[in-house]
């Protein structure tokens, strides 16, 4: 009879003690001064290094007592035998004695636990991926748990299932589960597992004990943690870490062998299975995640641009943002690019808040005011102007999908005017937001419910999965149909959200139809942990109960608008961050997860909290964000910052989304959109939904409205695209139109010079300078018809990259 | 019907007609027609879509010793491949049934148009009726992986217009499709905005693209993402498509004999196909054909059928083919022709039939599959595969085995998800032998 799991269990694997305390010469130093392991399956990985640098595959190791514990070449030491020894570190700086202690092998230890030993092994070997045997229908009749983050599942599957066919402990090397895993017989996986491993080895014993299940009160994971949990790695140089164990009964243990890893960057810093991370030639950050057991730790390795700075003089801050960023900028190393340059600011800002191009009378103005503070003024004007609203109402009609699907035609123009009036009277973010999901009643009174409506054919899962995603910067659809592989979300979760939407009916007459607030349930939905109707619970929280009067999506909106909810207020101000600076501060901008940190989660938190403190004030977000100095850097790179992709230590140009683009062309050329239904000089950004043809829309990207995913914008050009802009009668009759700004220019009798001037105005919102008035006036003066030389230039301007690119 | 003599005319004909001294592909192939191994060759597909859902049991899938209420009006005929019979709507067909092979056992679950469509042309089912494909369609795979088969043209094209259900998804836009957005069969078709727009001349065209270089000075690295060299990139071949007349000559369908022309049929469908061989020839990786509306035949499924759709589709679908063996491009070309789902076997009130995923036909032709087959077996009422059930995986992945893709190949979605190119089902055997 094995022992009692829990009395003897890992009673201390490890002694942490930060440095060690006795090096034998100085300079070295480990992680571990004492290593203690307590069964026969125990290890424990050995973290080397010297002046702050990892050298762990630099030593050398030797054990004193082979027969008492192992340790290989990269320092991981394994269990052999009771007793006590030494394992000898050699290292060109030093010399390390690390006392390693063994209990528990053999007789009277320990015996091969499923949960501990055999699942972490199905992980480690791929065989609960989700490409095989961890995919939601299994594969070829076997199926596990998604990572094994279900171990009693996994064990029926294995022991109980296929007529137990799949172990067989009188002759376990014929059981099937090693026969596939060995490839010998045919598996679709191919060979995973080889017959001289102490992998195969371990399943082997299991098996042959009978494929015992886990006693009820194994301990089992509680948490994950790696060590060390963040590094600073200069180029091509490398850091193992260590993974440990946190389990219910208190007791740690090294899973570093037995966990996978994976980095979210691998340009930046790479992972193999060892837990060894290699930075390479670029700088910047990356996460790598440790996963064992369903749980998830992250170690964050730092590749500076250049060494850590103690100031940046030329960075002088305005606010709170430009602190935060240089106070990270010193940490990598990373200097900013300059200023950006009045003219440029005046397009980026009128780009990014109004989604159009500055008038040429409104370059000059701004080119002509001395005032010291005209920035801040033109932010407040802009931020006042109808222009704001209008563009904004089309981003969020984009993520909040308005349409006119299903006779909803009415109904998405009333949801698209009360999303701009909603915006246009700043009204603060908490009751735009339970407008929306709370929304009850017909559509005159309450367009929002057009949001349920275009959502109706799965409604409680896509609107459960758009709540998370949108409002909270969660993307729990994984958690449907299982755990979350990068996250703590499980069904519990996705279902306790699905469950405050459960009890939302709708008429049967009318498009959309009436909603209401039923007080029983109306959606046949089931919960698959419960088999019941889906029950309302928090996302990471507890479970609310509701009477029957009450609607639960109040309750709902209650809860996400409380000032310590960890999700609402950093959803939006990424979300703006992510609009204004073209990246979010976790990127993508609705992906929030520990495995997916942000670049500067102090900058990220203190906006969060003025958010909340502003009384979820939007504008006063973008007051803020925009006045910063890091929103006002130049474009272009230095030579410090060109490879920074994710600290904003210069503007990151991009292409205009499409509406805005094709807006800025009719600018540019002086014609109008020609939609119907928007009125007469009805722009592109003000279409109230996505159901107006234009192939110019549609060819740059317009969105479909398809997801909720702010990156269904950002697809690359097209061949199509150039073709349209470079060679199309599209735009030949705007650059040519008789009514058209060329056209105009040559009426009125403009010199070339002026006319020239007006054209850069227009299409790239600054003066010429003077090479490129030289170059244009010399190409002007060579043709003999000079409207179409003007047309040719207004083309050239058309067709380059600063004209649609906002920089 | 042409035969090997007559084609071989007409195409050398065609190779004069285009440019002396121009070597097509085509003719390079023909001058290759002896030769065994197709190995090293470029595969490329041409998929007949036919939106709407094809009548299955009133196609290739009959069953004459059903009640009334499901066999319908339409009997069976006999083809030239003993004991493969097909309707009697499909007469062409029917004489060439050794260079096609019918899949009767495909099968799915989902009856509505958009996501059976997304599952047919994508392998995933999506769980919302959408407007655009949420997993990226087979013919953007196919552009992403493979690229095209000559450079200088594209990868993927719809004919005769985009695909509702045809682009890329987090594949990215690169991988959309180009589309001509006009029917081959009207006078004055081409490719938009590939030919130069009247006002400007090729010179003037030259001079502005000059006056461009010169002009458009903006850094190439102010972005984070390489928009600007793709858009550089993008210039460059835009510019080379439409000076160059290597792809206008592809898209060219005027090219063609007239009574080549006339054997597709003079019809969008018809003209459609013509223009694919062409393009495939050319060296176009993947071509969707719309195969007409009307599919969808919930009223007057007999009358639509026999009148109107399948003379076209047969007429159609039959030209290609043998055009294509004509050519010796059965072992490089695989022609496909399908839709979202089948049609229900009992017949409504209104002498129509309605959305049925349960069975459906697909018919395989060339790609080097195994022709002259029919596979799957379907029950005594047509509703359900009893023998050799295929997924839209098992679908799409005999196409992808054809074009050297392997569909277990992990892309990454915009959720940063790993995404297999199919996620379930293998090649069907029967095809790829």
């Amino acid at each position: 009879m094995p022992f009692p799991l829990a009395a003897i269990r890992f009673v201390l694997a490890l002694i942490w003690l930060g440095l060690c305390l006795s090096p034998v010469e100085a300079g070295l130093s480990s992680a571990f001064a004492k290593i203690e392991l307590n069964d026969g399956f125990a290890g424990s990985q050995i973290i080397v290094s010297s002046n702050n640098r990892d050298c762990t595959r630099e030593a050398t190791y030797l054990s004193d007592n082979p027969a008492v514990a192992s340790v290989d070449t990269t320092g991981y030491v394994m269990a052999i035998g009771n007793g006590s020894t030494i394992v000898r570190v050699a290292h060109p700086d030093g010399k390390l004695e690390i006392r390693v202690k063994v209990a528990g092998v053999g007789a009277g230890g320990r015996s091969v636990d499923f949960r501990t030993e055999v699942v972490p092994l199905l992980s480690k070997l791929g065989c609960n991926a989700g490409g095989c045997h961890g995919k939601a229908s299994g594969q070829n009749g076997f199926k596990l748990s998604l990572f094994g983050f279900d171990s009693d599942f996994d064990y029926a599957a294995i022991v109980r299932e296929a007529r137990g066919r799949r172990v067989f402990a009188a002759s376990p090397d014929h059981s099937l589960f090693l026969l596939k895993g060995a490839g010998r017989v045919p598996h679709g996986g191919g060979k995973r597992l080889n017959p001289n491993s102490a992998d195969y080895q371990v399943i082997r014993q299991w098996i042959v004990a009978g494929a015992p299940a886990s006693a009820p009160d194994t301990p089992v994971v509680r948490k994950l943690r790696v060590t060390p949990s963040d590094h600073s790695l200069k180029r091509d140089s490398q850091q193992q870490i260590a993974v440990l164990a946190e389990y219910s009964d208190g007791s740690i243990r090294d899973v570093t062998r037995q966990s996978e890893f994976v980095s979210n960057l691998d340009v930046v810093a790479s992972v193999d299975s060892t837990g060894l991370v290699k930075s390479h030639q670029l700088s910047g950050e990356a996460a790598i995640m440790t996963r064992h057991m369903g749980h998830v730790a992250v170690f964050r390795a730092m590749v500076p641009h250049g060494e850590p700075l103690t100031a940046i003089p030329e960075f002088k801050p305005i606010n709170y943002v430009d602190e935060l960023a240089v106070a990270k900028w010193k940490k990598l190393g990373l200097r900013p690019s300059p200023s950006v340059d009045d003219v440029t600011f005046l397009r980026r800002i009128t780009v990014d808040v109004c989604g159009r191009l500055p008038t040429p009378a409104e370059v000059r103005a701004f080119i002509a005011d001395s005032a010291t503070d005209k920035r801040t003024k033109l932010v407040d004007r802009l931020l006042d102007s109808p222009d704001y609203p209008a563009y904004f109402a089309l981003r969020w009609g984009s993520i909040l999908r308005n349409s006119n699907l299903a006779g909803a035609d009415q109904a998405a123009y009333a949801f698209h005017g009360w999303i701009k009036d909603n915006i246009a009277r700043n009204r603060p973010y908490d009751e735009f937001v339970r407008g929306i999901i709370a929304a009850a009643g017909e559509w005159q009174d309450a367009p929002a419910i057009n949001w349920y409506w275009q959502n109706r054919d799965d409604q409680l899962h896509q609107i459960t999965a758009d709540v998370a995603q949108i409002f909270l910067g969660v993307r729990l659809q994984c958690a449907k149909c299982h755990h979350h592989p990068y996250e703590r979300w499980g069904q519990a979760d996705y279902y306790g959200l699905a469950g405050f939407f459960t009890r939302l009916g709708r008429k049967s007459f009318g498009q959309p139809p009436p909603y209401f607030a039923s007080p029983t349930v109306q959606s046949g939905e089931r919960d698959p942990l419960t088999g019941k109707s889906p029950e309302p619970k928090y996302p990471d929280g507890d479970s609310p109960k509701f009477t029957s009067e009450d609607d639960p999506r109040h309750g709902l909106v209650d809860w996400m608008v409380k000032p310590e909810n960890p999700f609402f207020a950093r959803a939006l101000v990424n979300r703006l961050w992510g609009h204004f600076l073209g990246r979010g501060l976790f990127q993508e901008v609705d992906d929030q997860r520990d495995t997916n940190p942000p670049s500067n989660p102090e900058l990220l938190d203190a906006l969060a909290k003025e958010f909340v403190a502003k009384k979820f004030d939007v504008k006063h977000m973008i007051r803020t964000i925009v006045t910063s100095r890091v929103y006002q850097l130049s474009s272009t790179p230095s030579e410090h910052n060109k490879d920074d992709r994710q600290n904003f230590a210069r503007y990151y140009a991009r292409r205009m989304p499409a509406e805005v683009f094709l807006d800025a062309v009719n600018q540019a050329t002086s014609s109008k959109a020609g939609f119907s239904g928007v009125g007469t000089n009805g722009r592109a950004v003000d279409l109230p939904h996505e159901g107006f043809g234009s192939y110019f829309l549609d060819t740059f990207d317009r969105p479909k409205r398809v997801t909720v995913c702010e990156c269904e914008r950002s697809s690359g050009a097209t061949l199509s695209q150039v073709l349209l802009l470079a060679n199309s009668d599209e735009i030949e009759n705007k650059i040519g139109a008789a009514d058209g700004r060329v056209s105009k220019l040559v009426a009125e009798k403009k010199s070339i010079a002026e006319s020239i001037e007006e054209l850069y105005l227009s299409a790239f919102s600054r003066q010429p300078t003077d090479a490129e008035k030289n170059k244009t006036t010399a190409f002007v003066d060579q043709q003999a018809n000079k409207q179409q030389a003007l047309e040719d230039v207004l083309w050239a301007l058309l067709n380059s990259k600063e004209f649609m690119f906002n920089r | 019907m042409l035969d090997i003599v007559g084609s071989r005319r007409s195409f050398l004909q065609v190779g004069s007609l285009a440019l002396g001294g121009m070597t097509l592909p085509g003719l390079l192939r023909l001058r290759q027609a002896g030769a065994q191994s197709s190995a090293g060759r470029k595969k490329s597909v041409i998929l007949i879509w036919q939106a709407g859902g094809p009548s299955h049991i009133d196609m290739y899938d009959l069953k004459p010793d059903a009640p009334a209420e499901v066999r319908g009006e339409f009997k069976p005929i006999d083809t030239n491949v003993a004991g493969i019979r097909i309707g009697e709507h499909l007469p062409r067909q029917a004489k060439i049934m050794d260079k096609l092979a019918i899949l009767r056992s495909a099968t799915h679950t989902n009856a509505g148009h958009g996501m059976g469509a997304q599952w047919m042309l994508t392998g995933y089912q999506p769980t919302i009726e959408v407007n655009d494909n949420i997993y990226p369609s087979c013919g953007s795979v196919a552009a992403k992986m493979n690229g095209p088969n000559e450079p200088g043209l594209p990868a993927y094209v719809n004919l005769p217009r985009s695909l509702n259900l045809g682009k890329a998804a987090y594949l990215g836009a690169s991988f959309n499709p180009i589309a001509p957005d006009n029917d081959p069969n009207t006078d004055g078709f081409q490719v938009r905005n590939l030919k130069l727009p009247g006002k400007v001349p090729a010179d003037r065209l030259s001079r502005r693209k000059e006056l461009l270089d010169s002009l458009d000075t903006v850094r190439r690295d102010i972005d984070t993402k390489g928009d600007l060299i793709g858009l550089d990139t993008f210039y460059r071949d835009a510019l080379e498509m439409v000076t160059d007349p290597k792809a206008q000559r592809a898209f060219d369908i005027n090219k063609e004999p007239i009574k080549l022309r006339d054997t597709y049929g003079r019809n969008d469908l018809g003209q459609s196909c013509l223009l694919a061989r062409r393009l495939v020839e050319a060296g176009v990786t993947y071509i969707t054909v719309q195969a007409g509306g009307g599919w969808d035949t919930h009223g007057d499924n007999f009358k639509q059928l026999k009148t109107n759709l399948l003379p076209k589709f047969d007429q159609a679908v039959t030209a290609l083919v043998n055009d294509l063996f004509d050519r010796g491009l059965q072992n490089d070309v695989l022609v496909m022709a399908m839709g979202e789902f089948g049609r229900t076997p009992k017949i409504n009130g209104g002498a129509g039939r309605d959305h049925w995923p349960g069975a459906m036909s697909v018919l395989y032709a060339g790609g080097g599959l195994k022709m002259g087959q029919a596979i799957g077996t379907t029950n005594a009422l047509a509703e359900y595969p009893t023998s050799k059930p295929a997924s839209p995986g098992c679908v799409l992945s005999t196409m992808y085995h054809v074009l050297g893709i392997d569909h277990k190949h992990v892309f990454f979605d915009d959720a940063k998800r790993p995404m297999p190119i199919l996620a379930e089902g293998e090649p069907v055997k029967e095809l790829i032998g």
